[in-house]
Parts: structure tokens; C-alpha cells; sequence
């Protein structure tokens, strides 16, 4: 098997996700009570043997870059691989028509020193634990031009939001698993599969695509290459099937039930059990539980001090919950503080908010409260 | 290479045969404590705390759980150029090669180490001791008093003193009178066994105390002594913080209990501080639908179904439907099955305690189950136990 160089495509600032993404893109935000969604991404081509990633950030990448760091956490801080960050200044022309195929044009020079054969280019929106190497051989067997990822489509798992700034894509894969239809963000869905944002081709083949791009005018590696080209036949595109979980995140909601699902034993095993997910490690302490702490069903990351009541929740590094609180289908970011006989339901909390002492916040089950970074209430 | 101000030798070659089941297989120093580190985190944590970048790790018995645990010190920041933790093991110069015969032995076969780096002063340290210390104050006093040697000292209750190395001192801190175990002490300032040495004098003593077939080779009988009667500087400094010997299953069990108190007598959250350890790479800790916990310190990877209190669960332990933990310590990767239930217990690493057994009693010793052991269900061990495969296989 050959092996492939890694691209991680994040998004702009967007409103879908409210205020968890006014200040980092999807793909930096707080997950699972201790990762990022680029956690999951980055783990899953650690996981596949591929050992140079690079990362097209756009707008606010601040945050992204603070937590990727060196990229050691990923084992991503070798000699001539490793992990790069890839701007690019998507000021050119107007802001919508910015897409993955200017920000590869823009970064030419890093799919051009590389060496690997292949280029896999993966979305940072959709959370999943996957291998790409199984996706890399079934790309050799079957001589395929372009392998992409799809999985069965569960319209039950679909939270999708009006206004996502990326194309969403559907197809059809006949038997011998040939791509034959695709459509993008259809009003109604008729092809049965997703794809899951994961594109493996050849290295030169995507830098003579993005050039044709650019004399061409086109901006999205899906609506203005490979739909044509599944339309005309001109390169043979194969699908790869995932079978496992995954969620999309797009709105507040799916972000929220995304979390929520993690409490299942099975999601768990499926997203952690398998392949190692690598994070940032903070060295907090252990989680200490106090007396009169009465927590359950909950996920919760190390260095929480708990003394109150918590239940069907998800608390990230560092959160304190006095004595008498009570925590009740919340997603509390690290190093928030609730105080006593505070209460709290239905809401997501951004790192350091603070709720004082008898504080009540009670959201409508469809659709959590939202508290921004910092805020004291 | 360019020379060092100071580097640290942390002395991990013990076998720490009063922990007895406990290190079968591995190193003192390698030993998990309080959920997510190992006794040798703390003094690998308080050297790159203290901004010491170079350390060698001396290693003689079951080093190989110690060796892949230290890799290439990333974990403790000490991975830089021109410094890291280097494990040194004895090796053989020319046709002969020996094992360390003594603390002081052990640091005189590795004096071309530590001549690499040129430095001025040299920290000995032990790896079985919990307690977060700022050496370069330490430096900084032995400095000040332009010492040979300072040994650090804490206050110890003038009951235990005859069981520890005491020093007797002047007002100025320098050491006039060194007892080992002494019946009548006239000092309750104890040796926590780390010592900074001028490197001069160190090299000097540990010379001669190589050729002196006499010797026991070891820093408290033999290096000390020697200096005192020379009438060499030696100071004490005096360390007033938490400092728990874990040489013991008691102490050991007592140190984990220590962690519980409300404030903790040694604070792990400290920001300024940190006490770094190895990640184990496990999603977070899970408490499920009828879990209960209380007065208890859990880390990554553990899922609890059962009842814990009062105790300190290493990451990846599971604790069943029905399961009960209480006072206890458990270690890394262990399951505690459907209606067992653990009190007042070590269990060490990867071990599954069966359904319905019961470890530890209410009352008595500290009961301890060793490494990868399967109890099987209904399996009693009774307080102060010790048991592993092999004992259970004997019957006994």
C-alpha cells in the first residue's frame, strides 16, 4: 500500500453553531468533554499510518492553532512529516465563493514538496473513529480514480442547518460500488448514502485538478469536479463504506445530541474503544468527588471538583459544582464554576462561565441555552 | 557539550521488597499512585518544576517497566536539546562490570555521565517518596552557605525519630552531628535522602570511597560520615511541605488516603505546580445510571456502575453493577466485577477481582492483590493479605 498525505479542510466562522462558533471554526470546538472535532480527524490518519497532515485553516484560526500546537499530542512533530498549518487569505473575490479548491491552490507548495502518492482530503466537521487505510487498499484494488466515504443515510441523524457554508453530498453507489449518482445539498434527498467528507486521490492529480480550478473559475471540490465528473464519466470514482457512528455538526442541536449520545455505552465503544483518540493532555489531577457529590450518567473529564447533584451531563477539564447544585442534561465547557444551590438544565456552557450562587438557567429540551465564553451569570 | 549549572541522579534501583507482591515485576519507582501517576512522576515533575533540564535515572532492579514508562521524557518537558532523562542501568567498562553495590556505588560508575555535562552542583535524589519541592530554592541556600553537601530535612514527630537518619544542627543550619537511628535524639530533623553535592567534593569522596574496600558504598553510612569527620560544610534545609515515605503497603495505602483529605495535603491541581504524568490516551471517565461516588478521586477511562467512596481508582478501572469500593486503591486497568466488594485494599494493575468476592476487611491490615491476578468469583482474602496467581494456584 502507498501512502497518502493528509489535508484537513476547516471551515469559515459561521452562524449555524451560535456562539460556541463565533470565535474558532467547527472544527476547534469543544467536544466529548475533553477533545476537538480535529482530535477525532487527526487520530483517525495517526491510526492509518499517515505521517504528514496538513491543515487549511481559514478566518478565526486562532484557537485551532493553540490547541494543535506542534502537533506532538498526535505524534505529528517528526523530522521531514508531521503537521502543518495551511492558511490561506480567502479575501479574494467575495467571501462565499472561497473554497477548498482555492484554498489548495493557495497551498500548492505543500502538495508539491510532498512525497506520498495519494492525497486524502478530509472535512472537519463530521465526528467519527474510522481507519483510511482499509480505504487506501480498496482505492488500489479497484484502480479507482477517486475513492470517497459514504455511509447509509439515517435522515434521523441528519441535523442539518439552512445556511452551512459547505456542500453536502449524497450518492448512489451501484453494486460493484461505482459511484453513479451524486447531488448536492438537495431540497429532497434522493440518493441513499452520505458522504462522509473524505476524498482519496492521487497527489498530482488533485494539484492538476485545483489548476484547472483556478483558470476555471471553480471553488468546490464536489459541485464543480466530481459531480461533473460522475455525470460525464470522466474518472472512476468509487465509494468506501463506513458503517460506524458519526455525527455531523452543523446546528446547536446536533452538537447537543452529538454529546448527549456519548452517555451510550455503545456510541463510546465505537468512538473510543477501537482506535486511540489523541488529544492535548492538560495534566489535570484526577476528578475529585466529595462527599455528598451525587453524579450519574455522566461523562467527566479529569480535574472537576464535584459536591453537588449532576446527571446526564458532560463536564470538561477543571469544572467546579458546588455544594447543592444541581446539573441536569448539560454540556459544561472546562474550568466553568458553578456555585451552590445553582441549577442548571438544558444548556451548554463555554469554557469559563461562571454561574453564582443560586443561579437557575432552564432551557426548552429542543433547543439548549447557549452561554458564551467567559460570561458570569 | 555545553556544561550545566546542575544536573539531578535520581536513584531508582531499589527494589522496594517491603511493598512486597506490589513490586514482583516492577521497580519502587514505577508503582502507580493516586489515579493517574507513578511515584517516580513526582521527583521527574519537582526537577522540571524547579527548571532542571538533565537527569539521570539510575535503574537496577525490573527496570523495564521504569524504562518504557520515562521514554524520551516528553511527558515532564524533558525532552529538550541538551538536556533529557537519561535511564542508566550498570553496564560493564572494559572486563569488568558490576552491579551497583550502593547509592554511592551507583553514582560513582556513572560520575563519566555526569562529567558530560561539566556542572557545578549535583541533586541526588530517591524515586519512593511523594512530595512537590522547589529544588533551586535548595540550590539557592546551598549557594548562600557556600556548602559541600545540603541535605534536605523535615520536622518528623519526636516519637518516630529513632527510626530515621537525624541531624543535629547549629543555629545557621550547618550539621554538627549526623545519627543514624539514633535511641535518644537530640534533633527531630529527619533526611528525606536528597542531597545536593558540590561536584568537586562529590567526585572527590565517592573516589575514595570506591577504594575503600570496607565501604558499603552507601551516601547515609558511609559519604556523610566521612565528610563530617573531615569537617566539611554541610548544611541542612529544611522542607516543610507534605513528604510521604510509600516504602510500605500501609504508607502507601495511607498516602492514597491522604489525597481524600478536604483540602488534600498535597495539592495535584496545582496550575503553578503541575505534577506531569504519562497520558494513558483514554476517553474520559463514565459514571453510570445507578453509579454512586463520594469522597473519591476517579480518572480517565473508568466506568463506574457501582459504589465507590473513599478511594482513588486508577485509569481504565471498571466497577461492575453491585460492586462496592471503599478505602481502597486501585490501580491502572483493573474490573471489579458484579457483587464484589473491596475495602481497605491495593489492588495492582490489569487485575479482575470476580463476582461476589470480597478483599479487605473493615478492620485490620491493608489487604493487597498483585499485578494481572484473577480472582475468582466468591474468592475471600482476608485483611492483610497478600495474594497473586501463583498463591491462589497454591491454595493458600
Amino acid at each position: 500500500m502507498k501512502d497518502a498525505v493528509g489535508v484537513i479542510y476547516t471551515s469559515k466562522d459561521e452562524f449555524s453553531m451560535r456562539e460556541l462558533s463565533s470565535k474558532r471554526s467547527v472544527t476547534a470546538i469543544p467536544i466529548a468533554a475533553r477533545y476537538r472535532v480535529v482530535d477525532f480527524l487527526l487520530s483517525n490518519m495517526v491510526n492509518s499510518g499517515i505521517r504528514k497532515v496538513g491543515v487549511l485553516v481559514q478566518g478565526n484560526y486562532h484557537s485551532l492553532m493553540d490547541h494543535l500546537g506542534s502537533g506532538k499530542a498526535w505524534n505529528l512533530h517528526t523530522r521531514n512529516n508531521g503537521l502543518f498549518l495551511l492558511p490561506s487569505r480567502g479575501s479574494e473575490g467575495s467571501e462565499n465563493s472561497f473554497g477548498l479548491l482555492d484554498a489548495l491552490k493557495a497551498n500548492m507548495d505543500y502538495l508539491r514538496r510532498s512525497r506520498q502518492e495519494y492525497a486524502l482530503i478530509v472535512g472537519g466537521r463530521i465526528v467519527y473513529n474510522a481507519r483510511y487505510d482499509d480505504m487506501i487498499r480498496q482505492h488500489e484494488e479497484t484502480g479507482a480514480d477517486v475513492t470517497v466515504m459514504y455511509t447509509r443515510f439515517d435522515p434521523m441523524n441528519a441535523d442539518f442547518s439552512a445556511s452551512s457554508p459547505e456542500s453536502r453530498a449524497f450518492v448512489t453507489v451501484n453494486a460493484q460500488g461505482q459511484v453513479t449518482d451524486m447531488e448536492i445539498n438537495p431540497n429532497v434527498i434522493t440518493c441513499p448514502n452520505m458522504l462522509m467528507d473524505v476524498v482519496l486521490i492521487k497527489r498530482t492529480q488533485l494539484m492538476h485538478l485545483a489548476d484547472i480550478a483556478a483558470a476555471h473559475g471553480y471553488h468546490d471540490l464536489y459541485t464543480h469536479i466530481l459531480r461533473g465528473a460522475v455525470e460525464n464519466k470522466t474518472m472512476k470514482i468509487m465509494g468506501y463504506e463506513y458503517t460506524g457512528y458519526w455525527k455531523r455538526m452543523e446546528t446547536i442541536n446536533s452538537y447537543y445530541n452529538f454529546n448527549m449520545d456519548l452517555l451510550n455505552k455503545d456510541v463510546r465503544r465505537e468512538l473510543f474503544g477501537v482506535n486511540p483518540v489523541f488529544t492535548k493532555t492538560r495534566d489535570d489531577a484526577p476528578t475529585k468527588y466529595l462527599p455528598g457529590a451525587d453524579v450519574k450518567n455522566s461523562l467527566v473529564a479529569d480535574g472537576c471538583e464535584i459536591e453537588g447533584h449532576v446527571e446526564n451531563s458532560v463536564l470538561f477539564r477543571g469544572v467546579h459544582v458546588a455544594k447543592g447544585a444541581k446539573i441536569k442534561g448539560a454540556i459544561i465547557m472546562q474550568d466553568c464554576s458553578i456555585g451552590e444551590d445553582a441549577e442548571l438544565e438544558n444548556v451548554i456552557l463555554d469554557k469559563d462561565v461562571t454561574i453564582l450562587k443560586g443561579g437557575r438557567m432552564i432551557g426548552p429540551k429542543h433547543y439548549p441555552i447557549v452561554l458564551g465564553k467567559n460570561v458570569t451569570v | 557539550m555545553r556544561s550545566k549549572r546542575v544536573i539531578a541522579m535520581l536513584l531508582a534501583g531499589g527494589q522496594g521488597s517491603r511493598l512486597g507482591l506490589l513490586t514482583r515485576v516492577m521497580a519502587k519507582p514505577a508503582v502507580p499512585f493516586g489515579g493517574r501517576y507513578r511515584i517516580i512522576d513526582f521527583p521527574l515533575s519537582n526537577c522540571s518544576n524547579s527548571g532542571i533540564d538533565t537527569v539521570g535515572v539510575l535503574t537496577q532492579y525490573q527496570p523495564l517497566e521504569l524504562n518504557s514508562y520515562i521514554g524520551s521524557g516528553a511527558s515532564w518537558d524533558l525532552d529538550l536539546n541538551g538536556g533529557g532523562v537519561y535511564v542508566l542501568p550498570p553496564y560493564v567498562q572494559g572486563s569488568e562490570g558490576r552491579w551497583y553495590s550502593g547509592t554511592a556505588n551507583a553514582i560513582y560508575q556513572n560520575l563519566s555521565f555526569i562529567e558530560q555535562y561539566d556542572p557545578e552542583y549535583v541533586l541526588i535524589l530517591s524515586g519512593d517518596h511523594i512530595y512537590k519541592m522547589d529544588y533551586s530554592a535548595m540550590l539557592d541556600a546551598h549557594i548562600e552557605k557556600n556548602a559541600n553537601i545540603t541535605i534536605a530535612v523535615r520536622p518528623v514527630p519526636w516519637a518516630e525519630a529513632p527510626s530515621f537518619g537525624i541531624m543535629n544542627t547549629d543555629s545557621e543550619s550547618r550539621i554538627l552531628e549526623f545519627e543514624e537511628k539514633p535511641k535518644q535524639p537530640k534533633s527531630n530533623l529527619a533526611s528525606m535522602g536528597v542531597y545536593i553535592f558540590t561536584f568537586s567534593q562529590l567526585k572527590k569522596y565517592l573516589t575514595e570511597d570506591n577504594a575503600d574496600p570496607n565501604s558499603k558504598n552507601d551516601f547515609g553510612k558511609n559519604i556523610i560520615p566521612k565528610m563530617l569527620s573531615d569537617g566539611k560544610r554541610l548544611y541542612a534545609y529544611a522542607f516543610e511541605g507534605y513528604w510521604k515515605d510509600v516504602g510500605t503497603i500501609s504508607s502507601l495505602w495511607e498516602a492514597h488516603m491522604d489525597l481524600l483529605k478536604n483540602p488534600p495535603e498535597v495539592d495535584l491541581n496545582d496550575r503553578r505546580w503541575p505534577v506531569y504524568a504519562k497520558s494513558p490516551i483514554m476517553p474520559p471517565h463514565y459514571i453510570g445510571p445507578e453509579g454512586r461516588v463520594e469522597n473519591s478521586m476517579i480518572t480517565e477511562g473508568c466506568e463506574i456502575y457501582g459504589s465507590v467512596s473513599g478511594s482513588v481508582l486508577s485509569a481504565g478501572v471498571i466497577v461492575e453493577e453491585g460492586a462496592v469500593v471503599e478505602d481502597s486503591a486501585v490501580m491502572p486497568g483493573c474490573v471489579i466485577k458484579k457483587g464484589a466488594r473491596v475495602k481497605r485494599a491495593i489492588i495492582a494493575e490489569q487485575t479482575v477481582i470476580g463476582e461476589g468476592c470480597q478483599v479487605g476487611e473493615d478492620e485490620g491490615d491493608i489487604a493487597l492483590v498483585g499485578q494481572d491476578t484473577r480472582l475468582p468469583a466468591g474468592y475471600k482474602v482476608p485483611a492483610g493479605a497478600q495474594v497473586n496467581n501463583e498463591t491462589i494456584q497454591e491454595g493458600k
